[in-house]
C-alpha cells in the first residue's frame, strides 16, 4: 500500500522523470519531495504550481457541464493541468480524498526522454492509489 | 536543558534547541502541543484547529466506531495510526495527508496566538503514534510563510478571531466551490474556528478562504457586541468601528499591491 514516498518514487521510474512532489495547493506547501525541482527549489516549485492549480480549481468557466459530470462536476473542475516548455513536461494530477484534502501530484519530466500521454494515464492512476490503497 | 519542566522562552527558540537535542516530548503553548521524538515533530494539536480523528470521522472517511476502536485498541501502545491502516480503514496514504494537513494547521495556531514556551515535558508521546515525522526546521518555516501568505492576501488578522459578517447582495453560488461554502457559514455570529470545525475542514484552510472573502469585500469583521458600552472611550464603540479600519486597509493593501 502506497504512502506519499512510495507514490513519488514509483512516478521517478517514468521515462525522463526529473522530480517529483506531493503539494498542497491552498497552502503552497510541499508535503513530500524526490529527486530535482526546476530552478532546484522544491518550496518554489511547491508554491509557483499551487498557484497554477488553485486558478485551475477556481476557474467555473472551464468546469464540466453539470448534466455531463453530475454534482461531481462543481467540486472537480479540473483533474489535470500540462504545461509544455521547450524542454520540459510539468503534470499535475489532482488528488481525490473523502476527507479535507486539497493535494497535486506534480511530475516533472524531461522533454526529450518524457512520454506525455503515458505519464498522465500513470500519474492518474497513482494519485488513486495514494488515497484508496 | 531538555528536561526541564518549566521555561518562559520563545517556542521557536526552544523547538530549535530540542531538535538540535534529538529531544522526546510534548512542548505546550499557550494555544497548542508540541508532540516530538527525537527531535522531529511528530504530531501536533491545538485547540484552534480540527484534529485527525475529526477531519476523519466527520468528512466520512472513517467511520466514528472504526476511529475510536483503533483507539481504544492501540493508544495505550502509541499506534493509532498504525491500527488504522493495519485494519484497512485508510490507505497510508491517506492517512499520510490527513495526518500531514492536520499537523502543519494545528502548527500555525501553536505558533501564532502566542509564541511562548510553557511547559515541556520530557518522553512524553501522542497516542497516533508517528505516522510521518517532519523536521522542526521545516514546521517553523511553514509557520511563518502561512502568516506571510494571509497577509497578502487580506492583511487584516480580526478575520481569523472575530466573529465575521456576511456583506449585503455577497452569493455563495457564484463563487469557487470551498469559498461558496465558506461564505454560506458567515452568519454575523460564527467565527472562523467555528466554520472550520461546521465543514470539517483545516481552520488555515478556511482562513485562507475567509481572507480573500474579506479582500473581495463580501467579510467583514462583526463589530464588537454592544453588551459593553464604555462611554468614556466613545471614539471605539459601535457601527463605526470598522469603516475607519477597513478604509486604512484598502489603502494598505492599495500600497503593498503598488510595490
Amino acid at each position: 500500500m502506497p504512502g506519499i514516498d512510495e507514490s513519488l518514487l514509483e512516478a521517478m521510474r517514468l521515462p525522463g522523470a526529473r522530480g517529483a512532489l506531493v503539494v498542497d495547493w491552498i497552502s503552497g506547501l510541499a508535503l513530500g519531495a524526490v529527486g530535482e525541482a526546476p530552478g532546484g527549489d522544491a518550496e518554489a516549485t511547491a508554491a509557483e504550481t499551487a498557484e497554477l492549480a488553485r486558478q485551475a480549481m477556481e476557474s467555473s468557466t472551464l468546469a464540466p457541464a453539470v448534466d455531463g459530470a453530475g454534482s461531481a462536476g462543481k467540486d472537480r473542475p479540473a483533474e489535470d493541468l500540462i504545461l509544455t516548455s521547450a524542454d520540459s513536461y510539468h503534470l499535475l494530477r489532482f488528488v481525490v480524498t473523502t476527507f479535507d484534502s486539497t493535494v497535486f501530484l506534480y511530475l516533472w519530466l524531461d522533454r526529450a526522454d518524457g512520454n506525455l500521454a503515458l505519464a498522465r494515464i500513470r500519474l492518474a492512476d497513482m494519485a488513486d492509489r495514494l488515497v484508496l490503497g | 536543558m531538555t528536561t526541564a519542566p518549566c521555561t518562559d522562552g520563545s517556542a521557536p527558540d526552544l523547538l530549535g534547541t530540542l531538535a538540535a537535542d534529538h529531544a522526546t516530548g510534548a512542548l505546550s503553548t499557550h494555544s497548542g502541543i508540541f508532540y516530538l521524538a527525537a527531535g522531529h515533530v511528530v504530531h501536533v494539536e491545538s485547540a484552534h484547529s480540527p484534529d485527525l480523528g475529526d477531519l476523519l470521522t466527520r468528512s466520512g472517511a472513517v467511520a466514528p466506531a472504526g476511529w475510536w476502536e483503533a483507539v481504544q485498541r492501540a493508544g495505550a501502545l502509541h499506534r493509532v495510526g498504525r491500527q488504522l491502516v493495519d485494519s484497512g480503514r485508510l490507505s497510508t496514504g491517506a492517512l499520510e495527508l490527513c495526518h500531514l494537513g492536520a499537523l502543519f494547521d494545528a502548527a500555525y495556531f501553536a505558533l501564532a496566538h502566542d509564541g511562548t514556551a510553557l511547559r515541556f515535558r520530557p518522553g512524553v508521546a501522542h497516542w497516533l503514534g508517528a505516522v510521518r515525522p517532519v523536521p522542526v526546521a521545516t514546521v517553523l518555516r511553514e509557520s511563518r510563510r502561512r502568516r506571510d501568505l494571509l497577509h497578502r492576501i487580506w492583511p487584516d488578522p480580526a478575520v481569523d478571531t472575530a466573529p465575521l459578517r456576511r456583506a449585503a447582495g455577497a452569493d455563495p453560488a457564484e463563487l469557487p466551490p470551498r469559498r461558496g461554502r465558506t461564505l454560506a457559514l458567515v452568519d454575523g455570529g460564527r467565527t472562523a474556528a467555528q466554520i472550520a470545525s461546521a465543514l470539517a475542514c483545516r481552520t488555515f484552510h478556511t482562513l485562507v478562504e475567509l481572507r480573500r472573502l474579506a479582500a473581495d469585500g463580501l467579510v467583514t469583521p462583526a463589530p464588537p457586541p454592544p453588551a459593553t458600552p464604555v462611554h468614556s472611550v466613545p471614539e471605539t464603540d459601535g457601527a463605526a468601528w470598522d469603516e475607519p479600519d477597513t478604509a486604512l486597509l484598502r489603502r494598505l493593501l492599495d500600497a503593498l499591491e503598488a510595490l
